[in-house]
Order: C-alpha cells, then sequence, then structure tokens
C-alpha cells in the first residue's frame, strides 16, 4: 500500500477575516461576530479578544465581560459564504480530490504527489495561492490522516503549516491535551480529568475495553484517535440532505401565540430557500428544546413537496404532537428532508389561484429584495393598537 | 351435496370472485366462498365485509346444498386444470369436500357455512339501467383517476351522480380530475354516490355482453346486477369535492395533437426525467410543442420537438409526465385538444371528437414554474 497523504486547510478566524478585509480598521482590534441579543453567541473572534479568554461559542455577555473594549458585529453570513465559495474554487483548481467539510474548513487528498513536487512544498504554494488571491489567512496540517491533519492545522495556527510526517504521528499527538480531540467536548473531557486522563499519552495506553465500557462506541473510537488511527476517506462533494432553521427565544416562553409566529416564519424562509433551489421535500422535522435543555423531535413523511401551506400544516401539526411537556420551551426548530429536485404539484382543491399568484408574487419580490422583504403578517407579532 | 361442472366455466367466475377475497381478513371466514347449490344452479358468493359478490353458474345438479372452502385454494387448483368436467361432491354430514378431474382426486376441507356473514339486501325505492359498454367505459377511463390517500376517503373511489336526464361519473386524485357524463338517459329519481375502486374493478372485470347492468341503490349500499353475477358493496361515506367549481371555464390557449406521436414523445422524455418526480416542462407557441426534461442529479437532459396546432399566447408550462401519459392513454381518439389559462391553472384535455350519447373531460393540474 501506498501512503495516504492527508492535507487538512482551515481558514483562520474565518468571519473576522473577512470583516478585517472588508474595512481595514478593524485589523488589531479584539472583534467578536455573533448575536447581539441576551442569548446570542460567539461565531467567531479575532486573536487579539482570544487573548482576553474569549472563545467561540461562548455567550456574547460574557465574552464582553471578559473584553469589554471588544466590538461586536452581527456578521453578514452571505458574505462569508461568497469568501468561501471564492475559495474554494481556488483549492478545487489545484487539488485532485477535496472535501469541504464545512464553511471555512477542506480536506485534500493528494497522495501520491511526491513523486513528482513533494507533498509539502505542493501543500504550501497551494496554502500561498489561497491567501494571495482571496486575502485571507489560512493555516494547513499535512499527514497521513484526516485526523492528525486536522490536529495539525491546530498546532499551526495562526496563519502556520505543519507537516506531521509518517511514523511520528504518534508522538506528535502524544503531549497534547485530550481536549485537542475532534469529538471530545466539555462533557467527554471532563469525565475523562475525572478518570486522570488529560493528555493523549495517557489515553492512548488505557485498554480499549475500558473505554468502551465507559463511553460505548464513542469510547472505542476516542482510543483509534489516541492511537492516530483513522481510516476515513476524504469525500469529495456532498449533496445537500437536508435543510433546517432553530429559533432560540430571548427568554424560554410558553406563549403559543409567539411560538406560532415564529414557525410561521421559519416555515416561510425555509420553504423559499426550498423553492429557490428548486427542491421538494418529503420528510419534515420539527424540534423543542424544553427550558431544562431536554430535546425532543418527531418527523413525518410527506408527498414531495415545497408549498408553504402544506409544509405549514404538517409542521404545526407535529408541532402540536411534540409539544406534550407544560414546561417554557427555549428553542424550536424545523427541517425538511430527503430533499430531490423539481417544482411543486399544484392541488385542485387545496390550492387556489390566487394563493398560487401571492406565492409566486412573493417569491419574485425575494428573489430581488432579499429573503426578509416581504413576510405574513401573521408571522409578525407588531404592537396592537386599542 | 353434489354436482359436476367445465372447469373453464367455473375458472371464470372464481377468478372475479378471488378479487374480493380480502389480503388479511378480520374473520377467516372470509377467506371462503360461500357455495349454494339448488337444482342446477350454484350459487357462488364472496365477501370481504365492504364488497360482496354474487354468481351464478349452471352445473349439473345431483344433490343439492351448501358448503364454504377457501377460495384461494380452490382458485389456484382450478387454474392449474386442463379443460375437463370436474365432480365436486361433499357428504352432508362430513366437512370433506372432494373434487374429482380426470387427473386425479383432490380433498380440500371446508369450514362451517353458517359463520359465514349475511349479505345486505338491496334497499332502494328504485333502480336505474346502464348499458354494459356504457358503464365499461366509464369505468375505465375514470378509475385511473382515483386516489391511494387514505386521508381522504371520498377520493378512493369514484363519484356517481345520477341526474334526470344523464349520469355523470368523476374521479380525482386532486392532481388530475376525469368526468364522463353518458347523456342518452332518463330516470325520475335523483341521487349521488361514492363507490369504492375495488368494487368497480371487480365491476369491470365482471361486465360482459351488451345489455343492461341494473343499479339499486340506499343511503349506504350499491348493488349491481349483472346478467349473472351481482355486486354489492358499502358507499364511501364522505363528502365528494366540488369538482365543477375547480373547472376552468376561460382557456383562451388552444392545442390539438396527434395522440399517439404526443404520447411516445412524452414516454421517451420522460425517461430522461427526474425519477421520483417525473417532471416535464412544455413549451408552446405557433411554431409547435417543444417537450423538455433534465434529471439534475445526474445531468440528463432530453428535448423533442413536435409539429401541432396552437392558438394562444406562447406560454411554458410543466406536468408530471405519469399524469399526461396516463390520461391520454386512456383516450381513443387521434387528435386531443389541450386547453390552457395560465401556467399554474388547470389545463383540460379533451378527445377531439366523440359520441352522441357521451362527454369526456379530463383536468390535470399542472407543476410550479420556477420564473
Amino acid at each position: 500500500m501506498y501512503d495516504r497523504a492527508i492535507v487538512h486547510m482551515d481558514l483562520d478566524s474565518f468571519f473576522v477575516s473577512v470583516e478585517c478585509l472588508k474595512n481595514s480598521q478593524l485589523l488589531g482590534k479584539p472583534l467578536l461576530i455573533g448575536g447581539m441579543s441576551s442569548r446570542g453567541v460567539v461565531a467567531s473572534c479575532s486573536y487579539e479578544a482570544r487573548r482576553f479568554g474569549v472563545h467561540s461559542a461562548m455567550p456574547v455577555k460574557m465574552a464582553l465581560r471578559l473584553c469589554p473594549q471588544a466590538i461586536v458585529m452581527r456578521g453578514d453570513m452571505d458574505e462569508y459564504s461568497k469568501y468561501s465559495t471564492l475559495v474554494t474554487d481556488i483549492i478545487g483548481e489545484d487539488a485532485p480530490v477535496f472535501e469541504k467539510s464545512s464553511i471555512d474548513e477542506f480536506y485534500l487528498d493528494i497522495s501520491g504527489m511526491d513523486r513528482f513536487f513533494g507533498c509539502f512544498k505542493w501543500t504550501q504554494e497551494l496554502r500561498q495561492k489561497v491567501i494571495k488571491e482571496s486575502g485571507l489567512p489560512i493555516s494547513f496540517g499535512l499527514s497521513v490522516n484526516k485526523l492528525v491533519s486536522k490536529i495539525g492545522t491546530g498546532e499551526a495556527k495562526p496563519n502556520g503549516e505543519k507537516q506531521i510526517t509518517k511514523g511520528t504521528e504518534r508522538n506528535f499527538l502524544a503531549p497534547l491535551s485530550t481536549r485537542k480531540i475532534p469529538g471530545v467536548g466539555p462533557q467527554t473531557y471532563k469525565k475523562l480529568s475525572f478518570m486522570g486522563i488529560r493528555h493523549i499519552y495517557t489515553l492512548r495506553d488505557i485498554p480499549i475495553r475500558l473505554l468502551e465500557r465507559e463511553f460505548g462506541d464513542h469510547g472505542k473510537q476516542l482510543w483509534y484517535k489516541a492511537n492516530a488511527k483513522d481510516n476515513s476517506p476524504v469525500v469529495p462533494y456532498t449533496e445537500q440532505k437536508s435543510m433546517s432553521k432553530e429559533r432560540t427565544f430571548v427568554e424560554d416562553t410558553l406563549d403559543m401565540v409567539f411560538i406560532r409566529q415564529k414557525i410561521i416564519a421559519m416555515v416561510d424562509d425555509l420553504a423559499y430557500e426550498l423553492r429557490k433551489s428548486g427542491k421538494l421535500t418529503c420528510q419534515v422535522t420539527v424540534k423543542i428544546r424544553y427550558a431544562d435543555f431536554n430535546t425532543y423531535t418527531k418527523q413525518k413523511r410527506i408527498q414531495y413537496t415545497a408549498n408553504n401551506k402544506i409544509l405549514l400544516g404538517h409542521i404545526l401539526h407535529l408541532f402540536e404532537q411534540l409539544y406534550q411537556r407544560r414546561q417554557l420551551i427555549r428553542l424550536v426548530g424545523i427541517k425538511f428532508g430527503s430533499l430531490v429536485y423539481g417544482n411543486f404539484q399544484i392541488n385542485l382543491f387545496d390550492d387556489t389561484v390566487e394563493e398560487i399568484d401571492l406565492l409566486k408574487q412573493m417569491d419574485v419580490i425575494r428573489n430581488r429584495f432579499g429573503a426578509k422583504a416581504i413576510q405574513r403578517a401573521s408571522s409578525l407579532s407588531l404592537p396592537v393598537k386599542s | 351435496m353434489k354436482f359436476s361442472v367445465s372447469s373453464s366455466d367455473l375458472l371464470k367466475k372464481i377468478q372475479v370472485a378471488t378479487g374480493v377475497l380480502p389480503t388479511n381478513a378480520i374473520m377467516p371466514i372470509l377467506d371462503d366462498f360461500l357455495m349454494e347449490l339448488k337444482g342446477d344452479q350454484l350459487t357462488l358468493i364472496a365477501s370481504d365485509l365492504e364488497t360482496t359478490l354474487r354468481t351464478v353458474i349452471t352445473v349439473n345438479g345431483v344433490e343439492d346444498g351448501t358448503m364454504a372452502v377457501r377460495g384461494k385454494i380452490l382458485n389456484d387448483t382450478i387454474k392449474a386444470l386442463p379443460e375437463q368436467p370436474i365432480e365436486f361432491a361433499k357428504e352432508e354430514n362430513e366437512s370433506i369436500l372432494v373434487i374429482k378431474t380426470s387427473n386425479g382426486e383432490y380433498k380440500l376441507a371446508s369450514d362451517n357455512f353458517e359463520e359465514f356473514p349475511q349479505i345486505p339486501d338491496a334497499v332502494t325505492s328504485e333502480g336505474v339501467e346502464i348499458p354494459v359498454p356504457i358503464l365499461e367505459s366509464a369505468i375505465s377511463r375514470t378509475l385511473f383517476a382515483t386516489s391511494n390517500d387514505e386521508m381522504r376517503q371520498a377520493m378512493m373511489g369514484v363519484y356517481l351522480h345520477i341526474q334526470k336526464d344523464k349520469l355523470i361519473f368523476v374521479a380525482t386524485d386532486a392532481h388530475k380530475l376525469v368526468k364522463y357524463t353518458y347523456l342518452d338517459f332518463n330516470t325520475s329519481q335523483e341521487g349521488s354516490m361514492i363507490i369504492p375502486k375495488k368494487s368497480l374493478n371487480l365491476v369491470r372485470q365482471a361486465l360482459k355482453g351488451s345489455g343492461n347492468v341494473k343499479l339499486n341503490y340506499s343511503n349506504s349500499h350499491v348493488f349491481m346486477e349483472m346478467e349473472d353475477t351481482e355486486i354489492g358493496c358499502r358507499l364511501i361515506d364522505a363528502q365528494f369535492p366540488n369538482y365543477n367549481a375547480v373547472i376552468p371555464t376561460e382557456n383562451p390557449n388552444l392545442l390539438t395533437i396527434d395522440r399517439v406521436s404526443f404520447i411516445q414523445s412524452l414516454k421517451r422524455i420522460s425517461i430522461y426525467a427526474n425519477k421520483t418526480t417525473n417532471q416535464l416542462v412544455l413549451t408552446l407557441d405557433n411554431d409547435g410543442i417543444l417537450i423538455k426534461a433534465q434529471d439534475l442529479d445526474y445531468h440528463n437532459e432530453a428535448e423533442e420537438k413536435l409539429s401541432c396546432q396552437y392558438s394562444g399566447d406562447p406560454m411554458e408550462v410543466a406536468f408530471n409526465s405519469k399524469f399526461l401519459v396516463e390520461m391520454l392513454t386512456v383516450l381513443d381518439t387521434d387528435d386531443v385538444i389541450m386547453e390552457f389559462s395560465t401556467p399554474n391553472r388547470a389545463s383540460l384535455i379533451l378527445p377531439s371528437s366523440s359520441a352522441d350519447d357521451e362527454d369526456l373531460l379530463m383536468l390535470v393540474m399542472p407543476v410550479m414554474v420556477n420564473r
């Protein structure tokens, strides 16, 4: 067998970098991108902000307590995906096989390249090309599998490169904290710490059966990861299988009128996205998270459609079935699954010409002025004039 | 009970009756045929509690009697036998039916016939007579358009509206609709009902000759009497949608096209359409019709141009190709007419000509075009 050569590339603090690119005055300042509301979390933060202990997924409120001088921005997802596509195109031009695993992360399989250029040299050149053409800082890790490369990138950051050659990957991982293993979150790390396992060199010597007993299947994965074993292939392109949306409320609520409005708004937005991408769904899911973080979902198979009215009917029906506990609701989410390309079949009896025309016109307005340009009154909460 | 009968005569009746047998019966006895012999008349009854079929066969009767035997086994046996006279014999006190043929002897256990449920009687004030060919063509043209959606009971059957001077058959699944009208008709009593599709399918198989079918009905049941077979069933108790309201009246855009070449073209193009949605787009203008389909998942694409007569505004309208093919197939004229108003309203499909005593109208709902 030939050795594999896998590259993991990651754009450094992507959202922040994009904002800095657009406005150079932000450079070198602590910057947070995330929700402005009381429950918003940090989606991305600059390295200057990280120095104060801020990290992503932290509530914005807490981040501001740590770093009161930070600039908070709302973020513009459309702009970010534009830059993401730009980088994807640059990588796609050169890479033989690549996988876009998130908006700012890529895996490349360049096995066999060393015969011609040397893998490290080739990747360095690609990185310089990305930096030059997009203006965004990017880091990479090069190793024998996806796991080691990803951890390598983490070590190389910010704006760096790292090669972990074959045979050294176990030694490379050994002194690192177990927290650095992808898939080890705060919960798992806490449990591992209790067991006295804080470093990968400890974890890799634990019998696999003990880990399996404590963590189930996840434990087995942990052991393999700690031993730098990962066979997962680089999957070139994955078709979007579902689209979803969820809302965390500013305050946990029991106000059904309000929740209904939010559901109507979400279905409206998501159904518009569905039609815009020319797709139909035949599986709808509703998710409720209660104040105590217990989360429930319920799904249903339906006839292929992209019609707001039908989707809303099913979603509200599912919501009523799912909402069992008389407890404050923290989050409501919806998801459309099993997508296929197509346009929806109009119904003889349920759809009136006026409704179809309205739907069409709303889509035309949204295509021209943006998704928020027009909304249903039933999805808005306006102050009532008495 | 003892009689002999020609295997082919019996098979014809049994095959229709087998259609009644339920796939998973609530009561075991419903898997049986009830057979009653009086003189030379053998009456065979099958039922699934919703639909009941009673058919009469002329046999050489020897000894009168009644019995109940497994319908499927009997059907399989007769089907597998070569044409010949068969002898059936069952002693009064025993539960074994002996079937004697030139090939050998078959013993079949019979069940207690008294368990067989009572058949509801035809209660009606006045019956209606429909010529066999008319009923046959009405069923074959409407049945395919019925729905399979259990949530919409009303659409799982064919709606029959008996008016003073005409009979109207309507079937729909909310995406397509067929309305068949028989005009050479007279009755004093009006009525309407939704007949489940299973029964109509049986009626179609049982229809023969050129006589009349006598239709008796009550609020809950309908009984259709043919030459030697009677099929009764419970009606669907639901409100049929107001179909007249959805038939568009102003359709300024007219397409006349050769039916067979249109079907063939649609079939070829639909090979390239998405397999789950079967959607294709028709582009109509005065030069002709362009049929186009694409499957974005596989980058498959096809288009064909057909000549036709089209008068109206140029337009682009999308359909499920399955619906179009199904509807065009049940027509029998050389040319068909399609009428359009706008791309998101129902389109009409009509035969270019029809007999004086019948009238056929089909509706098909388009698919939304994003533009």
